[in-house]
């Protein structure tokens, strides 16, 4: 917050005079401007940590020199080619991508099952089931990993692409949970009672009455779950045995000190994937948002989310 | 018909739940609880090449005895607390602009800070060490510009970086909070406040700080345990003054296959998190009864 934001002259000791106030309102303007220059540079010095060293990588992912410094020497799409004729960094991609879906899919379904459980029912352990849910937001994911290995090891089960993706579900989909159920507590149970009273089944309720409702949250949610399992890399450096998602490949190249322009490539164009994704999914939501014709703020989707 | 149906209800009512409930709440017991339980009996136990069996605290003091560990330990609280110092100097005017200043462009900009969370940090890690590095960006355009006749070295695998690459990786999931409880803060009391001659000081110091206080701490919470147990950002960008306790568990367990010391290691990150979200959550709890009163 700069000084600027809100000038205020006088104090309590201010005497009302009629010359200062002429004099507070040209300051009062002079501050707002500075006040928004101040917002101004500082949103900028934001977006630049944010997206500066990334758009950097974008640019020289183009760069036919193999070190990544200047002069730009000149335009390939090389290193796209070998990016994907590389079989650790296809197969690493294919992972995760595949993973992430299995586990958004999951994730969707049992967030929504949970949500549904924890908003539309009193029981006793009502309070417990939440909790349990929340705890998994909360332990950090390193000591979810260590601790999924030592289960592991413990039953002699073999970790895998199988035990991660099991991994990925049990931490993700309490997202979901919190997510639809800041969904659903919004909404009345009048009409889910009367379409239970009406003979409805209860798949037919949440068929026809509650996924209506839930729709935008679920596909916010169902998002979150995607990216959420797809970004993760603790989790899978542990839980995924020799086989390897797109962060755990980087990682193992980094820590050899290969510094390949491959992973430019590879980086640049999930991290393209990525953003196309973010803005369909925006406007997704946003359409599910309009033809519910709701006032739930998109703002409001986002907290909520958080 | 309704006596029937209001006797029938509790029953089917309480199958449905168990319905809903069972599986998802299963999962967590079997693949979340189970494992945590796992790890704290394997971190009471002997390391296998001890050929001894029974309980042990043989693990705990091996490292609490240890000067590297607590070295490193040390190093992780340090670097954690600055990270989350300066995170919070970042993410403070940024969710004061969001929330008060941006006006039109509020939307906007809560989509880029999206986008920007959502992509994967391994890129954005990379993408920082492609910058900072000897032959970085940073490094050569000096260089060829003639400011400089030597690499920085102190750029990357030192304490700066680390901290760096943590707070740019966190931005968004500080400031939201704050933002969220900036949002619900009634702007008339600012107006009132200033009407009344408070200085912006005052104003921030007797209105602002208190009434958003629980998002500052919820912040806290979900940026500063994850910092204590990062390890791929001190891997990689790190080196010798950057290591953190996340990289010792990362080691001892993918490597050398020490259970002991790392399960024992995770055990006490797991505890400092719990009493760590603990004291942040009543101090939210009583925060908010505090400014709801």
């Amino acid at each position: 917050m700069s000084a600027t934001a809100n000038p205020i002259e006088g104090g309590q000791t201010a005497v009302p005079a009629p010359s200062p106030r002429r004099r507070k309102g040209l300051s009062k303007r002079n501050g707002a401007r500075a006040s928004n220059a101040a917002s101004v540079s500082i949103i900028a010095f934001i977006m630049l940590l944010l997206f500066g060293p990334l758009i950097l990588l974008a640019i020289f992912s183009f760069n036919s020199s193999t070190i990544i410094s200047l002069p730009f020497e000149a335009f390939t799409t090389h290193w796209y080619k070998a990016a994907l004729e590389d079989p650790g960094a296809r197969s690493s991609i294919e992972h995760s991508v595949v993973v992430a879906l299995i586990v958004a899919a999951f994730c969707m379904v049992l967030g929504t099952m949970s949500a549904i459980g924890i908003t539309r029912s009193r029981f006793k352990l009502r309070g417990a089931a939440a909790g349990l849910h929340g705890a998994t937001l909360v332990v950090p994911s390193l000591i979810i990993g260590v601790a999924a290995v030592m289960f592991f090891v413990q039953l002699r089960i073999e970790l895998s692409l199988t035990t991660l993706t099991l991994m990925h579900i049990v931490v993700t989909f309490p997202l979901v949970t919190a997510i639809v159920a800041a969904g659903l507590v919004r909404f009345e149970k009048a009409p889910e009672e009367a379409a239970i009273d009406l003979g409805a089944s209860q798949w037919q309720m949440v068929r026809y009455v509650m996924l209506p409702q839930i729709a935008p949250s679920l596909a916010a949610a169902g998002l979150y779950a995607f990216f959420e399992s797809f970004n993760s890399f603790e989790l899978s450096f542990f839980t995924g045995g020799y086989e390897q998602t797109f962060p755990v490949w980087v990682y193992a190249l980094l820590k050899h000190g290969d510094n390949l322009p491959l992973i430019n490539a590879a980086a640049t164009f999930i991290a393209a994937i990525q953003v196309a994704i973010v803005i369909g999914g925006w406007f997704l939501v946003k359409k599910l948002l309009h033809r519910q014709s709701t006032d739930t703020n998109l703002s409001d989707m986002i907290l909520g989310s958080r | 018909m309704s006596a029937i149906a209001a006797r029938l209800r509790p029953s089917r009512h309480s199958a449905r739940v168990l319905g809903y409930m069972t599986l998802p709440v299963g999962l967590l017991i079997c693949f979340f609880v189970a494992p945590l339980i796992v790890l704290a009996d394997k971190s009471f136990r002997f390391e296998l090449i001890a050929e001894k069996t029974g309980f042990t605290l043989d693990n705990y003091t091996r490292i609490f005895g240890n000067h590297l560990y607590v070295h490193i330990l040390l190093q992780t609280i340090e670097i954690a607390t600055i990270a989350m110092a300066v995170e919070l100097l970042i993410a403070f005017p940024l969710a004061y602009i969001l929330a008060f200043k941006a006006g039109k462009f509020e939307i906007p900009l809560l989509l880029a800070l999206v986008l920007a969370d959502e992509l994967n940090p391994m890129v954005r890690i990379y993408a920082w060490r492609m910058l900072l590095g000897k032959e970085g960006l940073i490094n050569t355009t000096l260089e060829t510009l003639g400011i400089i006749n030597h690499p920085i070295n102190a750029l990357l695998f030192s304490r700066f970086s680390v901290i760096l690459v943590l707070v740019t990786g966190s931005i968004v999931f500080a400031s939201i909070p704050i933002y969220a409880s900036m949002k619900a803060v009634d702007r008339r009391l600012f107006e009132a406040a200033r009407d009344l001659g408070a200085s912006w000081f005052q104003i921030f110091r007797k209105i602002l700080l208190p009434l958003v206080a629980p998002g500052v701490f919820i912040s806290i919470a979900l940026v500063f345990i994850p910092f204590f147990t990062e390890f791929a950002t001190p891997g990689l960008v790190g080196g010798r003054s950057g290591y953190m306790i996340g990289n010792t568990i990362a080691e001892q367990i993918s490597a050398t296959g020490e259970f002991g010391g790392g399960t024992a290691m995770s055990l006490v990150l797991l505890a400092a998190a719990g009493v760590f979200s603990l004291i942040a959550y009543s101090v939210t709890r009583m925060k908010s009864l505090g400014t709801a009163a």
